[in-house]
């Protein structure tokens, strides 16, 4: 029995840090410009591709396969930002919202004319062999060494996003303007550069969170994105939308919830428990789990 | 002046539509519905590839009595809601004398009382449900859906007299998809495998989409069983051998005709090694004139064969053949198609001989392979 809990929580911890990395790009761009950015799934699946496409079509090994996916979708995010939301920073913010779905919806098809409508499997060969290798297997818990993998980077990530922002100028900033924009740019913060900066970050953490997934399953499709946008999205509202340990906590709470969803209550209702944690929670702590209530502007 | 150039332009329009009538006379239209974007968009494909060489070969022999095929692609994402109004714009379309499809059991039940009510003649290539059979017949009892594949309750009693007999299961697990394919499928399966004296030692559902299954295949790893069965399509049945082997439930796996891709190989990796597949088509029990279908194929797309592609191929000659003999008239379209109810009658294709029984089902034979050595190889067969 209790080999089977364990298993089970660590199938939910291993979904859940994946969550946890892309929840943490909607978290950011909605605590920095209110907007929820719907295309950010569509990311996470270009940044897939765009590793495979690295190392199948140009021989560049997994690492720095990796590092060249999250810098071409940094600077995707930045260019996202300036082509589809820049032009309605002063618009109602239903535009933006409607904006960024239509963008899902664009880059999707966009990726299923590049790359063909088939899911493919990851390059495997430029997987190192290590990373196949089991790492723990004791009482249940069995992890391999990719698992071992994605627990560190995606830790080692928030680490380094959690002291850009509390730590860095430009986290300053990015901090200064989720408060108020008018009043930052005021100050001299360059208001459009700290907004690409955010995207750029986020979208460069979802690339990671793509690669990793699609390595983990051994598989990628054009729209892998949606429901890993949507569970995101899910697990960015649990932790409290804004708040970057939230969206963290949001998605591995998220995650588990589902494991144990599976594992216990009915695989019928998978979604179901993770989606009734969330509601519960919004009921009970309308900001999320660790998101501050806030006076609305308006 | 404006005025002027609004005239010239009108004329020119009508112009061009006149002559288009023209040109357009020596063209007959069919449709084929099934996911060409969206998730299921590589099924879709599958299908399309099987249209496509069939049209192109009838037009490349000049047609149907000199008049050219052309094809409306029509994407329905697999999606009951957005069948529904493919088959309604296909029932506006009077051009269009009949259509290949639907791809999806649940889209092709959506559409089918569009096509039942206007009296359009459909063929679907794969879909499976049972409950088809009962929907597919207008007031006067016209059959008007027909159907160039076996249905679930036979594959799915197939598989499970498959798993005793010759794979000598007794305990079996199931994971199957959450829709009319994947139930259909696993209802038939469960029946006759506890007919058998198989014990069904754990049940699990997931939704299309999810690309983890760690959780439920825990809990029937726990429950230990000597065989899974997959009830459901190849993309999530790759993901699901792997994640099996994950987990550390090593098990012989099986499933029915949805497996049947390249993919699965390409996806699943080491762990589609032993699984077992019913089919509706097996390269190595078809005739010449198959391995020739096969080749070429090989040659237009490369990739292989799979059963939706042949099934679609297929279907798509049915339809040729059968506006060939009655005309492009939906209504005698049909009434040759369900002339076709004998094996002297029927049409062979390169899936086998078709004919069509009472209810528009076609009486296909399932045939079993197996993964060996990263490749399909026959299996088995269940006499």
């Amino acid at each position: 029995m209790l080999e089977q809990f364990l298993a089970q929580l660590v199938n939910g911890l291993t979904l859940g840090v994946i969550y946890a990395l892309i929840a943490v790009g909607y978290t950011m761009v909605y605590g920095v410009i209110e907007l929820i950015n719907f295309a950010h799934g569509e990311i996470y699946m270009l940044g897939a591709f765009l590793c495979v496409t690295f190392i199948s079509a140009l021989g560049i090994p997994f690492y720095p396969a990796i590092a060249l996916a999250m810098l071409c979708c940094a600077a995707f995010g930045i260019l996202l930002d300036i082509v589809a939301y820049r032009p309605l920073r002063k618009a109602p913010r239903l535009a933006a919202l409607i904006t960024a779905i239509g963008m899902s919806i664009f880059l999707q098809n966009l990726a299923m004319v590049i790359w063909g409508s088939r899911p493919k499997p990851f390059a495997q060969e430029a997987v190192p062999a290590y990373l196949k290798l089991t790492a723990v297997d004791v009482a249940g818990v069995h992890l391999t060494w990719l698992q071992v993998f994605i627990f560190a980077v995606t830790i080692g990530m928030m680490g380094g996003l959690y002291l850009t922002i509390t730590r860095t100028r430009i986290g300053t900033a990015m901090r200064a303007l989720a408060q108020n924009k008018t009043a930052a740019a005021l100050m001299g913060i360059n208001v459009n550069f700290v907004i690409s900066f955010t995207f750029a970050l986020g979208s460069a953490m979802g690339a990671v969170a793509g690669v990793l997934v699609s390595v983990y399953y051994n598989t990628l499709s054009p729209t892998m994105g949606y429901v890993a946008g949507v569970k995101a999205f899910a697990a960015a509202v649990l932790g409290g939308i804004g708040s970057v340990p939230g969206a963290m906590l949001g998605g591995v709470v998220l995650g588990v919830a589902e494991a144990l969803g599976a594992g216990y209550v009915s695989s019928l209702y998978r979604d179901g428990v993770a989606y009734a944690v969330l509601i519960a929670v919004i009921l009970f702590r309308p900001s999320g789990l660790l998101g501050r209530a806030v006076i609305d502007k308006a | 002046m404006k005025r002027k150039g609004w005239l010239v332009a009108c004329i020119a329009v009508a112009a061009l539509a006149f002559s288009g009538s023209h040109a357009f006379a020596d063209v007959i239209r069919i449709g084929c519905a099934s996911p060409f974007t969206g998730a299921l968009a590589p099924y879709g494909d599958n299908v399309k590839a099987g249209v496509s060489m069939m049209v192109e070969e009838v037009n490349a022999k000049g047609g149907i009595n000199g008049s050219m095929i052309e094809v409306v692609y029509m994407d329905e994402l697999c999606d009951p809601k957005e069948a529904a109004t493919v088959s309604a714009s296909i029932a506006r379309d009077d051009t269009i004398v009949g259509v290949v499809g639907h791809l999806c059991s649940s889209a092709h039940l959506a559409a089918l009382p569009t096509y039942v009510r206007h009296g359009i003649p459909v063929i679907s290539p794969t879909a499976t449900s049972v409950t088809i059979s009962d929907q597919n017949r207008d007031r006067k009892g016209l059959v008007w859906a027909f159907r160039d594949v076996y249905r679930d309750d036979f594959q799915g009693m197939f598989l499970a007299r498959y798993a005793v007999e010759k794979l000598g299961l007794k305990r079996i697990a199931v994971f199957y998809e959450n829709n009319d394919y994947g139930i259909g499928l696993k209802d038939a399966f469960e029946k006759k495998a506890k007919e058998l004296g198989v014990e069904i030692v754990g049940e699990e559902a997931y939704v299309k989409g999810t690309p983890d299954f760690t959780p439920q295949l825990t809990k029937l790893k726990a429950a230990g069983p000597d065989g899974l069965f997959i009830s459901g399509y190849y993309n999530e049945g790759a993901l699901i051998a792997d994640q099996a082997r994950k987990v550390g439930l090593d098990v012989l796996k099986f499933g029915a005709d949805g497996f049947d891709n390249e993919d699965y190989l390409k996806l699943a990796k080491d762990a589609a090694e032993g699984t077992y597949l019913t089919v509706p088509f097996l390269a190595s029990e078809a005739g010449p004139a198959a391995q020739e279908f096969m080749t070429k194929y090989r040659e237009r797309f490369g990739r292989e064969v799979d059963y939706m592609s042949a099934n679609a191929y297929d279907a798509a000659g049915i339809l040729l053949r059968a506006i060939e003999q009655a005309g492009p008239d939906r209504a005698k379209i049909r009434e040759y198609m369900a002339s076709m109810d004998t094996p002297e009658k029927g049409y062979a294709g390169v899936s086998g001989l078709t004919y069509f029984d009472a209810n528009g089902d076609a009486q296909k034979p399932a045939f079993v392979k197996m993964v060996k050595g990263g490749k399909f190889v026959p299996a088995e067969q269940l006499k």
